[in-house]
């Protein structure tokens, strides 16, 4: 057995056991429900009447989302924001609980790498950011089909499920710094703290025009699909995500624990 | 016979705390040896160091011939550990715990964790997740996870904190297995001299990040001060006779006289017949050894003023 294989072995069974991929793909069943429940109500005025306001925003949502295209485009907005979030609260709960539950002294005089323990956690984030998508895919799918939303061509569902799958994986590229801040900060407040700072910056940094250079910003516009992004803007997001991963294996190489 | 650890001037400084300063220290393998100091001493800090999870300041540490150095790989599949309080991870069973702990040592069988279990009194918790073991059986799972591989050198910190009397004498007796029987090596910290003078062959004392003594259990037992105690009815008359017999005796508080000198704490039949010859005999005669607590304060020089 590779160290690495026994390595992974115990990061999947400590997610599993702990249920927070269940719990966290659950959490992100709620957003594409939510914008199927607009829908729904904008599409039936007199339910759209009870509510007063809800039905108001519903009108807003169902004007973006009357047809396939105008849905995929929404639906790829809610990657970008909710799988972001889901991603941080992941990434800090798989590296945060090592210092906060005083686990990490048990990794660290061992004849495993700590390269391979760090690759075993960050294949389970990425197989943990495939599990979030999978879902969010899956139900956002099939409430559009039960919506029976028109425009549904297979270039249209092609080209709209390859800019979730992008924006997908651009989020998981920038949740990866997080693991720094997670071991940095010996548990999930700077983490928490940081992604808030995060979404802030973005929503900034797009504002004054420099989305397309603010890591956190891109998988945003990417989703946003106004106008294409330049080449440069993925290569920062993916020079990110490595920056993240080797500064949490120098942090775990270098830096004293001395809790 | 082969060195364990050995230590060379090992010093850690935290900006202006200097938390362990010159230590050099040796350890044979085969040998129980004992780190003993107050909270806050050192000893953890050394014991981190041991283990590579902190970077020395000064000095540098070896460990099973291996110099250590921070993520390095060597020399662990022979070394286990516990540092301070034992954790685990909550979500899983004390066997699944112990899984990992074996994933962790590649190469250790999977019948290890079995016979780990057994061994440490765990089998009726096996199956039970950590996060409602009590603090008793979170220590004995601490130390199956040390001892799972089979180590030459076992290194714990506070080993018997937490556990009832009868896991102390368990743990006493593991460790003693595994030094006579198995010829592994333990190093272990404590603050409490009385638990490690039943189990060491040889006692570090550390204060202030210095090492202040190092001596084997014979030495240990030899420096406890010992006094003679004695009550009579008619003390002044009973101290003037000691006196002249050359036993000077000092009258404490309560009217129990005391003497300290070696004649007399070594043959107290010879006190006691001057003192019926003389007509003054003892109501009582105790020889007390200096208590472990006192003596060990009075080596790191808090022994006269921690009552102030």
């Amino acid at each position: 057995m590779s160290e690495l294989s026994g390595m992974l072995w115990a990061e999947f069974r400590k997610a599993i056991r702990s249920r927070m991929p269940l719990w966290t793909s659950l959490g992100s069943l709620f957003l594409p429900i939510a914008i199927a429940f607009l829908l729904f109500v904008a599409r039936n005025p007199e339910v759209s009447r009870k509510l007063g306001l809800v039905g108001a925003k519903a009108n807003l949502v169902a004007y973006s989302g009357t047809d396939w295209e105008a849905y995929l485009g929404l639906f790829t907005q809610m990657v970008a924001a909710g799988e972001f979030i889901l991603l941080v609260l992941s990434i800090s709960w798989v590296f945060g609980r090592e210092f906060t539950d005083g686990t990490i002294k048990d990794l660290l005089a061992v004849p495993v790498r700590r390269s391979s323990i760090l690759l075993a956690k960050f294949i389970l984030i990425a197989a943990w950011a495939g599990l979030l998508t999978l879902v969010i895919f899956a139900s956002g799918f099939l409430m559009g089909a039960l919506l029976q939303l028109p425009g549904g061509s297979v270039p249209i569902l092609l080209e709209g499920s390859g800019r979730v799958v992008l924006t997908a994986c651009l989020t998981t590229l920038v949740v990866l710094p997080y693991a720094f801040f997670a071991s940095a900060g010996r548990g999930y407040l700077l983490p928490l703290g940081m992604a808030v700072l995060a979404l802030m910056m973005a929503n900034l940094a797009v504002v004054i025009g420099w989305g397309e250079i603010f890591p956190w910003s891109i998988p945003l516009l990417l989703a946003q699909a106004k106008e294409p992004l330049p080449q440069a803007s993925p290569w920062i997001v993916i020079i990110t995500g490595l920056v993240g991963m080797a500064g949490t294996w120098l942090w775990w190489m270098k830096a004293d624990q001395s809790r | 016979m082969k060195t364990a650890i050995e230590t060379e001037s090992l010093g850690k400084r935290y900006g202006e705390i200097q938390a362990v300063e010159g230590l050099s220290l040796r350890v044979s393998e085969g040998e129980i040896y004992a780190f003993l100091g107050l909270n806050g001493a050192g000893k953890t800090t050394t014991i981190r160091m041991l283990l590579g999870m902190i970077k020395p300041t000064a000095g540098s540490a070896t460990v099973l011939g291996t110099r250590v150095r921070m993520g390095s790989v060597k020399p662990w599949a022979a070394v286990g550990y516990m540092v301070e309080d034992p954790h685990a991870y909550e979500e899983l069973t004390v066997r699944e715990n112990l899984e990992v702990a074996r994933r962790l040592h590649p190469g250790t069988p999977g019948k290890a964790v079995g016979e780990i279990i057994e061994r440490l009194g765990l089998a009726a918790y096996a199956d039970r997740r950590t996060g409602t073991l009590s603090h008793g059986n979170a220590q004995r799972l601490g130390l199956a996870k040390a001892m799972l591989h089979k180590p030459r050198l076992l290194i714990l910190d506070e080993p018997a904190n937490g556990l009832d009397p009868m896991g102390i004498v368990e743990i006493r007796e593991l460790l003693l297995e595994l030094t006579a029987g198995q010829g592994g090596t333990v190093f272990l910290s404590s603050h409490i001299l009385a638990e490690v003078s039943r189990l060491a062959g040889r006692v570090g004392i550390i204060h202030q990040g210095r090492l202040l003594r190092e001596m084997d259990a014979a030495t240990l037992e030899r420096e406890r001060s010992r006094r003679f105690l004695l009550n009579v009815r008619e003390i002044e008359p009973a101290r003037k006779v000691l006196l002249a017999a050359g036993h000077p005796a000092t009258r404490q508080m309560d009217g129990t006289l005391e003497l300290q000198d070696k004649d007399a704490i070594e043959k107290p039949e010879e006190i006691n017949r001057l003192l019926v010859e003389a007509g003054f005999p003892p109501t009582r005669l105790v020889v007390e050894e200096e208590p472990l607590e006192e003596f060990f304060l009075r080596l790191v020089g808090m022994g006269e003023n921690r009552h102030e």
